[in-house]
């Protein structure tokens, strides 16, 4: 019996909670693309050698092997792009948007969604100032540090979950720079 | 029969009784999550678990670029919570074991009530194959046909019809019946 009641408890544990949205989609847009007034999706469905190169960059695959940009733009002028990232962890899935400037460096990072059981560890790592260690990052520069940058602020929770942040925003750096501009629509 | 709740001490039937009833909250629970994120249609359940993966199963020769314009309402839309294989791994780890001491739980309850050994039979394999339907289905809207998808469905009302005939039966068992002669 004791057995069984240690097993549930480790189950119960290892249960993964619901995910739920701390940001929708079009305040991340708003945010990250700021002034825009169209948009473009453009859909980067990648051949198995491009998908083995950005795994073998970043040991990612992105869901079905297709990366998704969005563009903005404020009459002819690029505002930038941006891209919605999920990053699978133990404690269940997270999502990053990252935004680029028209320049290509990274203008923002905004976590849209985490689980229950995340959300606050989230917040209290976006509290201690975690998305603003991504800006201006680029492709094939400084890898993304957000984590070591509030190491002094935060909880071991909190560090844990913006280590998770830092893989989802180098996961944007490798695709954007590999496929944003180097693939004719 | 050694073990028979309606002779058991109070203290067991009280016991039990907690069980079943963390349970049912538990089940109530997971039915609103179903709603909330997969559904309780064969068209919804097979959108969540079948996703893009269906549409396109293998990758293109070289890369190819489709771009396309969108509003802000398009941002705004209502979206599918999907599971991709990953997750779907991810899930059958750590919900397989649970749904097992679930069953196993549930299972005890059942040698307790002293049913005709064929029914008790066929009330613990329902217990322990209704999980198994409900992934089984997972997998198979995945990897074979969104039509699977009903058998996640049968598989999920297979676990609430099961819990509720044995709560009702412990309950009447434990509570209600009183021993004759």
């Amino acid at each position: 019996m004791n057995l069984l009641i240690r097993a549930a408890a480790i189950a119960a544990l290892l249960h993964i909670t619901p995910v739920v949205v701390l940001v929708k989609r079009p305040d991340a847009v708003q945010a990250l693309l700021p002034g825009a007034d169209a948009y473009v999706a453009r859909e980067v469905h990648l051949s198995g050698t491009d998908a083995h190169r950005l795994h073998e960059a970043v040991d990612w695959s992105p869901e079905d092997g297709v990366l998704v940009f969005y563009g903005g733009t404020a009459g002819s002028a690029s505002v930038g792009a941006l891209e919605f990232v999920r990053v699978d962890t133990p404690h269940g899935p997270i999502e990053v948007a990252v935004g680029f400037t028209p320049q290509g460096a990274v203008r923002g990072v905004v976590v849209t969604k985490a689980t229950v059981e995340m959300k606050p560890w989230v917040l209290e790592a976006v509290a201690a100032g975690l998305t603003d260690h991504y800006r201006g990052l680029k492709p094939g520069g400084a890898a993304p540090a957000g984590a070591a940058g509030i190491a002094s602020r935060a909880g071991n929770l909190a560090l844990y979950v913006a280590g998770e942040v830092d893989k989802g925003v180098a996961r944007a750096l490798a695709a954007y720079g590999a496929f944003y501009n180097h693939v004719r629509a | 029969m050694l073990y028979d709740l309606r002779r058991a001490d109070v203290r067991i039937k009280w016991l039990v009784t907690g069980l079943l009833a963390t349970l049912g909250l538990s089940y109530l629970f997971g039915a609103a999550m179903v709603a909330l994120y997969a559904g309780f249609t064969p068209q919804s359940v097979a959108a969540t678990y079948a996703g893009a993966e269906m549409s396109m199963p293998m990758p293109p020769e070289t890369t190819v670029v489709v771009q396309r314009p969108m509003s802000m309402a398009d941002f705004a839309g209502p979206e599918v919570h999907t599971v991709d294989t990953k997750l779907l791994i991810q899930d059958t780890h750590v919900h397989v074991p649970m749904y097992g001491l679930i069953a196993a739980a549930l299972g005890v309850v059942v040698a307790g009530l002293s049913l005709p050994r064929g029914r008790a039979l066929c009330l613990i394999a329902l217990l322990f194959a209704a999980p198994w339907l409900d992934f089984a289905g997972m997998w198979l809207t995945k990897l074979a046909s969104p039509r699977f998808a009903i058998v996640t469905l049968a598989g999920g009302w297979a676990m609430g019809v099961a819990y509720l005939i044995v709560a009702a039966l412990a309950v009447h068992r434990m509570w209600l019946s009183h021993e004759r002669g």
